[in-house]
């Protein structure tokens, strides 16, 4: 079976000469639900971008369902959506508007759009605000729009960075409903999050990257293994050499 | 939400890609028409008025044209111009402010699309209202149009040639600073020397000289030819030159959208 993602021997050099990534190599199943997790500045967004055409790969290989993503880059990014960490909606425009021309982006038909934007926007408990300009949303709201709008094209592989960073927890619950929904029904999924219980209950495999090289990855049960720990909290701490932040060895701390 | 496809349409999708791109730039700037459209038309009313009524009265003709007549031409002109240069270069710019871009740059949507994307939201802008103030001029003042297949061309590749230029500086700019230094510095001295507001012939040495190599100075020449039949330089070597020129920055901008320079890292 194609895989959702295959990333081969990624290098992402910048005009200064820094290497944000340095041959990363991953891959990601049909109807996975994969976590990216590294502390800032480890290389997730740099990959993403590669990933989604907002980067120039230096060299290696991204392949969304078997597509070249800069040399078949329209096949590739056709199957392909994010869901940036940024909100990065479109001031002009109202909500309607934002998926409608969402969807002409990617070539769906206005009768396709139109049924699509109503779908999503009754989804995400949008549909009376849809004739309001974005701007006048709620930070909440403008989350779950830019969640509706890179569904908008019903892409195979939804990359999702940091979705439910600063969203209160009503909604990231029901964000973590929205995303399980969307994988159930075969999309496969990408996610990065600094939320580590995000990530146990979402993510059936993970990889950790760090200073743009995956450490490791594996099922939580393997990565605990592989670094001598309990908890996939302890894993990450050993992965950045924080152990001593581990609740583990504070509570040692504490009853001595 | 997982509903399957509706409806085939009679556009292919390319075509409904490159739509959306130019309808994003179109519903841009008529949400804030009273900005982008009211504004200056004004300002083009206010020159008609400052230059027509006022001065005009003072100036009665150069060289047998009546100066509100012969002003106009250049106003017109220079409203495509300028909208077109200023839409697309605050637009692009606005969009990579607010990373709003990335939606279309992460679209299936290839280099080339993009660019007319963009191009296109600043020539209808132009276009309006230019065309508007046409409409006005003729009504009021009897604007002739003499040789319209010189005019047409004239203005439409004069239109593309600032549009593209807009999306050029916006791309490159950082902040508006940047774009507004273009606008200011460079293109209204080149616009305002270039003859909008006289003929050349009226200029001392070395201005009129100097007028030459002013390229404004040529496409004022073949818009105002169009209109009423004024010819000053040679007009065929201007159109050409016009045209390479706007073919030339076209074949830049293509070349920095296919390597995504400062718009992708």
């Amino acid at each position: 079976m194609t895989p959702a993602l295959e990333v081969r021997d990624l290098v992402k050099r910048y005009a200064g000469g820094f290497e944000a990534l340095k041959g990363v190599s991953l891959e990601i199943g049909a109807g996975e639900f994969f976590g990216l997790l590294g502390p800032n500045g480890a290389g997730k967004s740099t990959m993403i971008h590669c990933i989604t055409g907002l980067a120039r790969p230096t060299s290696g290989i991204v392949r969304v369902f078997g597509n070249d993503a800069v040399h078949n880059y329209r096949q590739a990014r056709e199957a392909v959506a994010l869901a940036p960490q940024e909100i990065n909606l479109d001031i002009f425009l109202t909500l309607e508007e934002t998926l409608d021309l969402h969807g002409g982006y990617y070539g769906m038909s206005r009768a396709d759009r139109r049924a699509r934007t109503a779908e999503l926007l009754e989804a995400f408990s949008l549909t009376e605000k849809r004739k309001q300009r974005t701007r006048t949303l709620s930070g909440g709201m403008k989350r779950r729009l830019t969640l509706a709008r890179a569904l908008m094209h019903r892409p195979r592989l939804l990359i999702l960075d940091e979705p439910t960073a600063g969203v209160d927890i009503e909604l990231r619950l029901e964000l973590w409903q929205y995303i399980e929904k969307i994988n159930n029904e075969g999309t496969s999924i990408m996610l990065t999050t600094h939320y580590l219980e995000e990530a146990e209950r979402l993510c059936d495999r993970i990889a950790f990257i760090n200073h743009g090289e995956i450490a490791a990855h594996g099922t939580i049960p393997e990565l605990t293994e592989r670094y001598g720990v309990d908890t996939l909290e302890d894993a990450y701490l050993e992965l950045v050499g924080r152990q001593e932040l581990s609740r583990s060895h504070i509570s040692e701390e504490a009853a001595l | 939400m997982s509903s399957g496809r509706v409806g085939a349409s009679r556009m292919s999708s390319s075509q409904i890609r490159m739509y959306s791109l130019v309808r994003r730039e179109v519903n841009r700037f008529m949400k804030i028409k009273r900005q982008t459209i009211g504004g200056p038309l004004l300002e083009t009313f206010l020159y008609i008025s400052v230059f027509g009524a006022a001065l005009g009265t003072r100036i009665h003709s150069i060289d047998g044209y009546r100066y509100i007549v012969f002003v106009i031409p250049g106003l017109i002109m220079m409203a495509w111009a300028l909208n077109s240069f200023a839409n697309n270069s605050s637009s692009v710019l606005q969009q990579k402010f607010t990373r709003a871009i990335d939606d279309q740059l992460a679209s299936p949507a290839s280099p080339a699309q993009l660019l007319w994307g963009f191009t296109l939201g600043g020539f209808l802008r132009g276009f309006l209202v230019s065309a508007l103030t046409f409409g006005v001029a003729a009504a009021l003042l009897s604007l002739p149009v003499a040789h319209p297949l010189v005019l047409i061309p004239s203005l439409a590749v004069v239109g593309l040639f600032f549009s593209i230029a807009g999306v050029l500086v916006g791309v490159r700019a950082e902040q508006f600073d940047d774009v507004a230094l273009y606008q200011t510095f460079v293109l209204q001295p080149l616009i305002f020397l270039g003859g909008v507001f006289y003929g050349a012939s009226l200029l001392p040495q070395p201005w009129q000289t100097l007028t030459q190599f002013n390229p404004v100075y040529y496409m004022i020449s073949l818009v105002r030819y169009g209109f009423i039949g004024y010819r000053t330089a040679n007009l065929l070597l201007a159109f050409i030159f016009l045209a390479l020129a706007t073919a030339a920055l076209f074949a830049y901008a293509y070349f920095i959208f296919r390597r995504g320079r400062y718009l992708r890292s």
